[in-house]
């Protein structure tokens, strides 16, 4: 916790920033206390006593071994519950700034889950939870997540609202396989889908910016064409010989030397394939050029006050229309991951609305880089914890459609409860038709 | 603050037209594609007859005639999942496919149902094609057959995975349970680590018979052996538990579960959640020979051919050959309205399919000791005590 006080204080001085009204603080501040007695009251008095929560933290076999975390289970909810009470109780009386607030929504979240996690793990004496597997299909599950919130967050900046990310990914994710099986090449199945994703989102950008059709419906019609497309090509040529066109070939993971040998973050962030370190490098990089960057700054300009942008002399719709067809790109690579990347057969409609959830995560995180990630990261996670909750053996059986239910519910208490106010490009959505 | 109650309600509307547009929009399409010479996947035989299994007939109906000589008009109405889902849809239609084969007079078509929305109005549509009999897949269908049953008493009805649900209507079941428990007890004998998992697509009893029957045979195996395998994801006593993708289509989903069993030590993986399970084959074949997968519905080996290498076996339910008689049954003129049949070990109607790349890595005592449980099973030697079972 020390840690997160001493941010603080650097903060204060750093930053300019509009505290909270009253009211605001009130209701975070309220829900952060009911969501920490919660946890006390369920969690910790709700867990046996004297059980022992255990966490692995390295795979049996793996070179470096990390001697597993073992906390009493009942004591530690106790405490992050009333840790998170204080937090809440801190926010009505305090108040603090709005990056303040980030960080005690970040604490609470990991408090409310670390608490979570003991009392799941109190229903059999022994049981274990290997936390490193739990994180690692945390980032398997958030790879096209991310990739389709960075083309979200790429096009509404420039003012344009991108609801085509399934559409993009479904696209790449079908060139991928298809093209990656007839080359024989996972290089060449990216590329195809880098492009079909780029077309896809040449298309969004040619009849939102050129004919100014309705964003948010051209999105939705863009899906149907490509489900449609890739169901019909799928039906006429895949499912008839699945050998010869749809076994992609899977990326192997690629240990990077040194880096992969750091305990707990080696495994988990440096064995992985090329797709992934292409998203490393592509979160770093748009959220540098964003706010760092000549280009950034015009994307911005762009979307935010389009005539303000272009009376200093930038290009509105050139820029749109860059940016657009660049989010593309980033979709038809977040699709490819679920083909190619995990070495899988492409299937009718495989994304499932992962594109609507990568939506999500641009609003949550507050259409920055960064903050995508982050939505991204939290959805991933309440997804992989769902698998491993459904058979880890939890004190009270949970349902398992109620688990099911769990990426959502912790989507719509992180947007509506913790997150607050959100606001969008200003010129989000609106097509410029120039002075 | 307007604006962005506005923005939020935007996305939410969308998202949902977007559902159902996508649930209604590519119907026509997959309707149109029901000539008899459409062959989705003509390399896979229907040759589900389990390998250990004595030659018994699996004929469903009273007076079998292999290859009949009448003709008929026969509708299929398949489930979500497509009619590629290399599993239950896939063998139905496989099961019209050989009947088409065999007797050309024996018209066939299908139409797919891409969401539970379709299901009513894709049966009406088949009854006002004039079909000589109405084939219906999936339990899930069962409250929309029956009700379009009801309301069409001169149209005959099949039904697979449910009961017959009227006079004019012919149930097709399987009791999986009973191929489920052959293969817990093939995972408990092969599992080096002495723990199994399975997960399903959905909590939905044809679904979860075959858990059943794959957790029974696991603990049979503990009570034979005294030995203590677990089983992960499912655990009969408790029905409203266990481990579901909540899909039939999401690979990444089926992959990341299984990688989840794998990392809590599962080193045999049973998948029921038809394409979903496809990411088992994958994550299998990722874990380098240490992981290996239990098929499901169809013999692996031939449904998914690029993961056979991991592919233990496969708990097969005889879809093909039921439907195929079913047809040849309504070529030659008989109405079998109101009857119900129901496959088990005994007659083909489930079973293990052979072993393939594994055939060497069984021990030859396993195999007998399978054969013995079958025939404990068939006798009633050993009782199986899924609620799902048909009855």
């Amino acid at each position: 916790m020390s840690a997160v006080q001493t941010e603080e204080l650097v903060e204060v001085h750093e930053v300019v920033d509009v505290a909270a009204s009253k009211k605001a603080r009130l209701i975070s501040g309220s829900v952060l206390v009911v969501v920490g007695l919660l946890c006390l009251l369920g969690f910790g008095l709700g867990s046996h006593a004297g059980y022992e929560a255990r966490f692995q933290l390295s795979q049996p076999g793996a070179r470096i071994r990390v001697p597993a975390l073992v906390l009493p289970a009942r004591i530690t909810s106790i405490v992050l519950g009333v840790i998170v009470v204080l937090l809440g109780l801190w926010r009505i009386t305090r108040g603090g700034s709005r990056r303040a607030m980030h960080w005690v929504v970040g604490a609470s979240i990991v408090a409310v889950v670390v608490s979570f996690l003991c009392w799941s793990l109190t229903g059999t004496r022994g049981t274990s939870l290997d936390l490193l597997g739990l994180l690692q299909q945390t980032i398997f599950l958030a790879v096209p997540l991310i990739l389709g919130a960075l083309a979200g967050v790429l096009c509404e900046r420039s003012g344009v609202i991108n609801v085509a990310i399934e559409g993009q990914m479904l696209a790449g994710a079908f060139a991928g396989a298809l093209i990656g099986t007839v080359a024989h090449n996972a290089g060449a199945g990216i590329l195809a889908a880098l492009i079909a994703g780029g077309l896809i989102g040449a298309l969004l950008a040619v009849f939102a910016i050129r004919y100014l059709v309705n964003q948010v419906v051209l999105g939705v019609v863009i899906n149907v064409l490509v489900l449609g497309l890739t169901g019909y090509v799928y039906d006429a040529l895949m499912a008839r010989d699945q050998n010869t066109y749809n076994t992609p070939p899977g990326l192997h993971a690629i240990s990077i030397p040194g880096l992969s040998d750091i305990p707990i973050l080696g495994p988990l962030l440096f064995q992985q394939n090329a797709i992934v370190y292409a998203m490393y490098v592509l979160i770093i990089a748009i959220d540098l050029a964003l706010f760092r960057s000549r280009w950034g700054l015009r994307t911005r300009a762009v979307g935010e006050h389009p005539k303000a942008a272009d009376t200093v002399g930038i290009k509105v719709r050139r820029t749109r229309f860059v940016n657009v067809i660049v989010g593309g790109l980033v979709a038809g690579l977040g699709g490819a991951s679920l083909t190619i990347g995990s070495a899988l057969p492409f299937g009718k409609g495989m994304t499932n609305g992962k594109g609507f959830i990568a939506l999500a995560a641009v609003i949550f995180g507050r259409w920055s880089p960064r903050g995508a990630v982050g939505a991204a990261l939290l959805f991933g996670f309440a997804d992989a914890l769902q698998n491993v909750l459904s058979f880890i053996g939890t004190p009270v059986a949970i349902p398992s459609q109620f688990l099911a239910m769990l990426p959502y519910l912790a989507t719509i208490l992180a947007v509506a409860g913790l997150v607050g106010r959100v606001r969008a490009p200003a010129a989000d959505g609106e097509p410029y038709v120039g002075r | 603050m307007k604006k962005t109650v506005q923005g939020i309600a935007t996305i939410g509307v969308t998202f949902a037209v977007a559902l159902a547009m996508t649930a209604c929009s590519s119907k026509p399409k997959s309707s149109a594609n029901s000539s008899s010479s459409t062959t989705p996947n003509s390399s896979s035989p229907a040759s589900t007859a389990p390998s250990s299994a004595p030659s018994s007939s699996s004929a469903p109906v009273t007076s079998p005639s292999a290859a009949s000589t009448g003709s008929a008009k026969l509708c299929m109405v398949l489930d979500t999942g497509g009619v590629d889902d290399r599993s239950f849809n896939q063998s139905s239609w496989q099961g019209l496919q050989d009947a088409n084969k065999a007797n050309p007079n024996i018209q066939i078509s299908y139409v797919a149902s891409n969401s539970q929305n379709d299901y009513t109005p894709n049966l009406n549509a088949e009854v006002s094609k004039g079909c000589d009999s109405v084939i219906a897949v999936g339990g899930l269908m069962a409250d929309a057959v029956k009700s379009v049953a009801a309301a069409n008493p001169n149209q005959q009805f099949a039904e697979i995975d449910s009961p017959s649900a009227g006079p004019n209507d012919y149930g097709i079941q399987f009791n999986t349970a009973q191929g489920g428990f052959l293969g817990g007890y093939l995972a408990a004998s092969m599992t080096k680590t002495g723990k199994v998992a399975t997960y399903g697509g959905l909590n939905i009893p044809p679904v979860t018979i075959y858990m059943d029957g794959f957790w029974e045979g696991v603990q049979y195996f503990n009570q034979q052996k005294g030995k203590s395998v677990q089983v992960l994801g499912w655990d009969e006593k408790n029905q409203k538990g266990g481990t579901f993708a909540q899909s039939f289509t999401d690979q990444n989903k089926g992959r990341s579960i299984t990688q989840s069993f794998i990392s809590q030590g599962a080193d045999i993986i049973f998948p029921v959640a038809g394409g979903t399970g496809l990411g088992s084959g994958a994550a299998a074949q990722a874990s380098g020979g240490k992981v290996s997968v239990i098929w499901v519905d169809t013999d692996g080996c031939e449904s998914a051919q690029q993961y056979c290498s991991v592919f233990l076996s496969s708990v097969v339910k005889g879809l093909a050959s039921s439907v195929t008689t079913y047809a040849n049954a309504v070529a030659s003129g008989q109405k079998l309205g109101g009857q119900s049949y129901i496959g088990t070990l005994a007659n083909n109607g489930t079973g293990l399919a052979p072993f393939h790349d594994f055939d060497s890595k069984v021990p030859a005592n396993v195999k007998s000791e399978l054969d013995q449980i079958k025939s404990d099973i068939e006798s009633g030697k050993i009782s199986i005590t899924s609620p799902s079972q048909p009855k």
